[in-house]
Formats: structure tokens, sequence, C-alpha cells
């Protein structure tokens, strides 16, 4: 009957405590009442117009253009990292673009802060379309070198390649076998580096590319996107 | 895949110059862009009210009628303009549908005008967005009740045709009280005599006053015996000849046997008879007095005479699983609590308690505060935990009784609601796949991009059956390890499965071994190949557009015509070396696999 007794009060004590607890009257650790979220939602408005048809190659129609798609999907003005991957992975529905959406997002965020607003956008885009040879090279170099540098080693390579073929998902003829991106970064070194010293500079790089007549031909294949 | 998502496919496109670096192999060229017009303003003159759009946002959804070229069957010459005369406050959701994807419902329409509305302008209702979408389909549905229920009080009243059999108009006599006087005086005297069977059941028990020659009193039942078997055999007349003529009129007797109604009519009478055939007999008579029991099921009969009933009934039956589980959740505490008063009194001297199953009693009295008196513990232990007992019993079942009610009622609701939510969520994605569609040019062009990665990994997307097969093909060419085995499995591998992939390992040939003289040759069988390999289901996922595909370039008809021979003729004809390495190749690759 002792033992019974005492699960009595025992059991009566941690009731009442837990009732007390219950009311908010008294907290048994530091986690207080959770307060409301504040979202603190970063806006950002876009320069002039005239001053981004100055910096960058498009005319005025096509920036307008280009803002109105821009602010369709994002109305506060800017990409973060997650919306840029969703939308990128929406045209890769076989595979996963995160990786190379990743890579994309911090060529295009020139300024590192974490979100790239529209005139990070219209400047990659401008480069991109409307840009000479070299500076689009300049800019393909600036996506393969993860940590900007100014050297491309196997390591970074091989993410970019990974992050490529991830894109491709499983279903693929070949099947893809694991070290197919190794291979190929393999084979990229092979042709850029010239002083085998394992890192690609970018002259060697732009040296390179501009030998090869398919990249060279390649590079004009989308002059007329917008 | 969102329209809105289409702007950003320009960008998608651009973004591909980061693959040509490291591509192993040429681009395929870009396709056509076939309409380059300018993007213009559209005004939508809707009954007065003047709406202005872009072109590319109406082109968004090219299988409605703005999107479409229907819309010219709307151009207003004189003032440059589309005229529709069509309700303008509908018409801005329909707008707002092309600018942001979503449709919304607004609430304060009618069903019926808004779904005129969708329907005059080619958008259907599954497309709905999921903030709007219960609210529709639940107007809805009242409105194809409503509907529903005049056509029957239509057809009800319509069908006083005198080529009406007797059995049908008897059926409907008996279901519509109200349809004629016969009917509805029948229905009063069954009434009428349910009743008094029911009082006659009660009236029987009560005693009556007591005679000389006995101790106690007797019931009326027993006095006036006789008079209360006239009585209940003329009731149980009227019950037989009722639930005689419902049979015969039933449309469908098996239905109507097996119905509640008439199960409850054939529990009503059966103990009279079995009465009668019964002897007086001293073994079954406690039997017999059981059976009268069940004469008081005579008053669910008043359930054909009161819809409230009927209502509760279904409510009952509708709630039974949160019934079950509150008895269910009532019961473990119930059983708790008995075994800790068991214990807790088993020390006491001339304990009530004297099992668990005698404590049930006990708990369940103390639970719903009836507390009768005739068990109370008598040790201390005992006394807390029967106030523990209480205590819980106010909460447990007096204090959330109207919380629970409303509980159940909102559960039932959002089970209800999710269930529908999973029945039409089948049917808004068979409708999304519909309208969601993108317009030609965009898939060209995306699938152009995909093309582009490809050619830089060089490897091609395939579907999941192909997958699976060239997965099984591998293992099979592992398994057989002598070339000679593997050459005859490759064989076997180029000859037997789709031609598809002939024509694609053929066109590798020029691509490797070939140098800069058959540039241009090379250059246009990759052409033809790209063209062609949409209709050969590469991409078994993204192939929705193929047919625009072929109307749109009609030089792939020409290709198609030639494609058989190609496969056959240059490997074997011009480039019988190359093809014999490319065998090698093959092979090689094959057995590396």
């Amino acid at each position: 009957m002792q033992g019974l007794q005492m699960v009595a009060v025992v059991l009566v004590l941690c009731a009442s405590l837990k009732l007390l607890h219950l009311l908010g009257l008294i907290q048994f650790t530091e986690d207080s009442i959770d307060d409301e979220q504040e979202q603190y939602t970063i806006r950002h408005r876009p320069e002039a117009l005239e001053q981004l048809e100055a910096q960058t190659r498009f005319t005025k129609k096509e920036l307008q253009t280009l803002y109105r798609g821009f602010k369709n999907e994002c109305p506060s003005g800017v990409v973060n990292e997650e919306t840029f991957k969703g939308i990128y992975s929406q045209f890769f529905p076989q595979g996963d673009a995160s990786r190379y959406a990743h890579f994309l997002f911090n060529a295009f965020d020139t300024d590192h802060n974490g979100s790239v607003n529209f005139e990070d956008f219209a400047l990659g885009l401008s480069i991109l379309l409307r840009g000479s040879v070299q500076e689009k090279l300049n800019w393909a170099f600036n996506l393969y070198d993860i940590n900007k540098d100014g050297y491309i080693t196997k390591d970074e390579m091989l993410d970019i390649m990974r992050a490529i073929y991830s894109m491709m998902g499983r279903c693929t003829y070949p099947v893809l076998k694991d070290d197919t991106p190794r291979q190929h970064v393999e084979i990229f070194f092979q042709k850029m580096d010239k002083n085998k010293d394992g890192v690609v500079t970018i002259d060697e790089f732009i040296d390179c590319c501009q030998k090869d007549e398919n990249i060279m031909r390649s590079m004009q294949l989308f002059e007329n996107v917008i | 895949m969102a329209a809105g998502v289409a702007a950003w496919l320009p960008f998608a496109r651009a973004a591909a110059i980061g693959w040509m670096p490291v591509a192993s192999a040429p681009m395929p060229t870009p396709p056509r862009d076939k309409r380059r017009t300018q993007d213009g303003l559209i005004i939508l003159n809707v009954s007065g009210t003047k709406f202005q759009t872009w072109r590319n946002t109406l082109e968004r959804y090219p299988d409605t009628l703005l999107g479409s070229t229907e819309r010219d069957f709307f151009f207003h010459e004189e003032s440059n303009e589309y005229f529709f005369d069509r309700d303008p406050d509908i018409f801005r959701h329909i707008l707002n549908f092309y600018r942001t994807g979503k449709l919304h419902y607004p609430r304060h329409e009618c069903i019926s005008a808004y779904d005129e509305e969708l329907a005059f302008f080619g958008i259907i209702p599954e497309i709905i967005g999921d903030c709007c979408y219960e609210e529709y389909k639940d107007r809805r549905r009242e409105n194809a009740e409503r509907i529903q229920d005049d056509e029957d009080n239509e057809n009800n009243n319509d069908l006083v045709s005198p080529d009406m059999t007797l059995r049908q108009s008897m059926w409907r006599a008996f279901e519509n009280p109200h349809t004629s006087t016969m009917a509805l005086v029948f229905y009063y005297v069954t009434g009428f005599f349910i009743a008094v069977s029911v009082m006659a059941n009660v009236v029987e028990t009560v005693p009556c006053g007591s005679s000389p020659n006995r101790v106690k009193d007797i019931s009326c039942g027993e006095r006036y015996a006789l008079a209360f078997f006239c009585l209940d055999t003329a009731c149980v007349m009227i019950f037989t000849v009722e639930y005689l003529l419902r049979l015969l009129a039933a449309p469908s007797r098996y239905k109507f046997v097996k119905s509640v109604m008439s199960i409850i009519d054939v529990v009503a009478i059966m103990p009279y008879y079995i009465g009668l055939v019964m002897t007086d007999n001293e073994d079954v008579s406690g039997a017999f007095v059981t059976l009268r029991v069940f004469r008081v099921f005579r008053i669910f009969k008043f359930s054909r005479h009161s819809a409230g009933l009927r209502i509760l009934g279904y409510t009952l039956k509708s709630c039974a699983s949160e019934l079950g589980f509150l008895l269910f959740s009532l019961t473990m505490a119930i059983i708790i609590f008995a075994t800790v008063m068991f214990y807790a009194e088993k020390g006491s001297t001339a304990s009530k308690f004297t099992s668990i199953p005698a404590a049930f009693w006990y708990t369940i009295v103390t639970m719903t505060t009836l507390g009768y008196g005739d068990m109370v513990p008598k040790t201390i232990v005992g006394k807390i935990f029967g106030s523990i007992c209480s205590l819980s019993g106010v909460l447990v079942i007096a204090l959330p009784v109207p919380v629970i009610v409303s509980n159940f009622s909102r559960i039932y609701h959002q089970s209800q609601r999710a269930e529908k939510r999973r029945a039409q969520k089948a049917s808004k994605e068979a409708g999304q796949a519909l309208v969601t569609k993108n317009s030609a040019t965009f898939e060209n062009q995306h699938h152009h991009l995909l093309h582009c990665l490809e050619k830089t990994t060089n490897h091609e997307f395939v579907d999941e059956q192909t997958y699976e097969s060239s997965c099984m093909e591998v293992s099979l060419t592992n398994q057989a390890r002598s070339r000679s085995s593997s050459v005859s499995s490759s064989q076997h591998g180029l000859s037997s499965c789709c031609s598809r992939r002939n024509k694609r390992k053929s066109f590798h040939v020029p691509n490797s071994t070939t140098g800069a003289e058959r540039h241009g040759s090379i250059q246009e069988l990759s052409t033809i190949q790209i063209q062609e390999r949409p209709l050969s289901n590469s991409r078994a996922s993204l192939n929705a557009k193929l047919d625009e595909l072929n109307c749109e370039q009609p030089f792939i008809t020409a290709a198609i015509i030639s494609m058989p021979t190609p496969p056959v003729t240059t490997p074997e004809g011009d480039e019988s070396s190359s093809s014999a390495d490319y065998l090698q190749s093959n092979i090689v690759r094959v057995s590396a696999l």
C-alpha cells in the first residue's frame, strides 16, 4: 500500500505541474512562445531603362520583354537560389538540374550577395547573347572556375561535369556509368591543358576554344534567342 | 510546365552556352522561328468594357478561344478590336487566368453563369486553382442536386399517366402519401395503429389495482387480457396487410425485403405469430416473454412518418466510426481506472470491489458523474484515485461533449473533403494535362535545348522501357564473355531491336570517322537525324508536340521516306571499311560494357 500511495502522490504532483505548464504559468526550458516570424522580403527596383540600355547590348524593347518575363516569375524583383533552381529544373524534367543551377546562379550573381536582380540577369544575358566570342568564352570560364581564382582544376571541372550529367537523369542511352563524368573531364583536360600543369588558365582555355571549330560554331548558336 | 516559365526559356537556352566548351559533339542547329511577330497589344471589348493585354499573353493557351485563331471571328473591323457580347465581370477572371496561369472562381457569381462563360471561352473547369476548386465543386454539386430534385418533383407530378399499372400506382401511393387521398388516409390509419399498439404495450404493464385473492397488484395486461389481445390482433392484422401490400407493390421485391424498414416491419409482427404458434409451454414461455420485447420495435415504424427520425438514423450511421472511437477511448479509461481502484481497494475489508469487472461499474458511474453510491472506496488511496477518476470523468465526458460533437462534425467534414479532394484530384490532373500545352515554338526550342544537352554529354534521353531493355541487354552481353558470342549478341542487339537504334548508331559513323570533307553532309545528316528523331519517341515524356513538328517542317517527309535506305546503304555501300571499323568499335564498346 505504501508503494501505491507514493505512486498516487507522484501522479498528482506531475499532473498539477503539467497543468500549470499548460496554462503558461510556469515554464521549464527557455522555449518561449513562438512569435510570428517577420517575413523580411527583399524588394528591388532595377535601374532606369536608359542606364540598362547603355550597359547591356539589348534594345529598349528587348529589355522590356525581358523584364516582363522576369517580373512575372519574381514579383519581388530578385531571384534567390531556390527559385532559380526551381525555374531551371522545370526545363529538365528527367534529371536533377539543381547542381548545375547552383553553378549557374553563382555565375549570374556577379556581386555574390546571394540574389540575382534584374541588372545581373540582363548583364549576364547580354554577354551570352550579344557578346563577342571572347566575352562568351570568358563567361564560360567564369562558370567553370567555381572558386573564381583564375584556374580551373580537375576537381572543379569534375563538379561541373557531374552537375551536367545529373541533368540527364537516370534513363539515358547508353547507360550512364559512374566514371563517365571523370572520363569526360580527362578528355577535356587533355584538350585544354597545354602545359600539362593540371590546371587550365583563362588563356589556355580561350586559345584552345578558338582553335576548335565545333566550339566556335556552337557559340553562335543562340544569337537570335530574344 | 507553367506558362509563365516559358518566358524563361530564352534564359535557359542562353545558359546552354556553358555546355559548349565541354561538348564532345557538335550542337544541333536551332529551330527556325516561324513567326517573329512583334508582341503587340490586343484590345478586347467585352460588352463595352475594354480590356487590353499583350498578344503573347493570350497565346499562352492555344487551346482556348482567345489563344487560337477562333478569336478572329470576333474581330470588329471598324474599331480594330475584338468584341465579345458577354459578361464583363466574369470575363475579368477569365483574362486573369491568361495573365497568372490560375483560374479563380468568384464566390458571389452564379455557378451556371460562370460555367457558361467558361464553356464559351473554351476553358475547362478542372484547372481552377486549389484555392477556389472546393468551393466551385460544392456549388456545382448543390446546383446539380437542385436540378435533380426539380426533375424528380416534376417526374412525380407528371407520372399521373393512365398507363401506369396498378402496382406502380400502389407503390407511388405508399412512398408519397400526399399524392392521392387514398394514400393519405392509409398513411394516417397506419400511423394511428402504430401509436395505439405502442400505447397498448406500455399500458399493459401498469399495475391496475389489486384483486382480492392476490398478494400484489396485477398489471392491466393480465386483468384485461382479452381486450388487449383483441387490440393486439387488430394492430397486427393491419401491419401484416400493410407489409404484404408493400411487398406486392415494390418494384424490386428483393431490394425491398433487404431494406431496413421492411426488417423493422417483420420484427414488429413476428412475435405475435410466434406467440400464436407456440403453446402455453413452461419451457418456452421465458423465450416468449423475451420475444414480446421486440414489439417495442413498432415504434421505429414511425420513421416512415417522420423525416427527422430518418435523418437522425442516417447521421448516426455516418458518424459510426467517430462514435466507435469515442467508445474505445472511454473503454480504455474505464479499464485503467477500474484496475487501479481494484488494487487500491484490495486491502480494505468488506470491499465491494471484488474484481476488476466489478470495478467497471464503479468507474462508469463515477466518470459519468452519476454517483449512485452503491460502491464507494474506503481506503485513502482508493479515495484519491476515485477523485482523480471523477475529475477525469468530468473532463472526459461532461465538458467536451459539445466540443466533441463539433470536433467530430469538423473531422467528419474534413475527411469527407479529403476524400472529395482525392477523387477530384485525378480529374483535375487530367484536365490540367489537357490545358497546359505550350505553343509549338516553345516546344521546338525546348527540344533543341535538350538536344544540346544530349550532344554535350554524348548520351541520350530515353524513356523507362527502353532504359530497362538496354539495361537487360547490357547484362546479357556481360554474360557472354567470348568475343564471338559478344559479336553475335551485339549484332542481335543491332538487328532485332527497334530501328531507331539502328539509325542512331549508323549516324555516329560520319561524325567519328570522317574528317572535314564530309562536313556538309554530316551537318545535313545530323540535321535530318534531329528532325526525324522526335518521331521515334526518343524522349518519350516530351513528345507532346510531335504532330506540329511534322506539319511545320514539310521537308521532313522526304527525310522519312529516305530514312530506311541510308542505314542499310551508307554503311555498306560508301564506307564499307568504316562500317567495319564502326562495327568493330561498336563491338568493342558493347563488350566493354
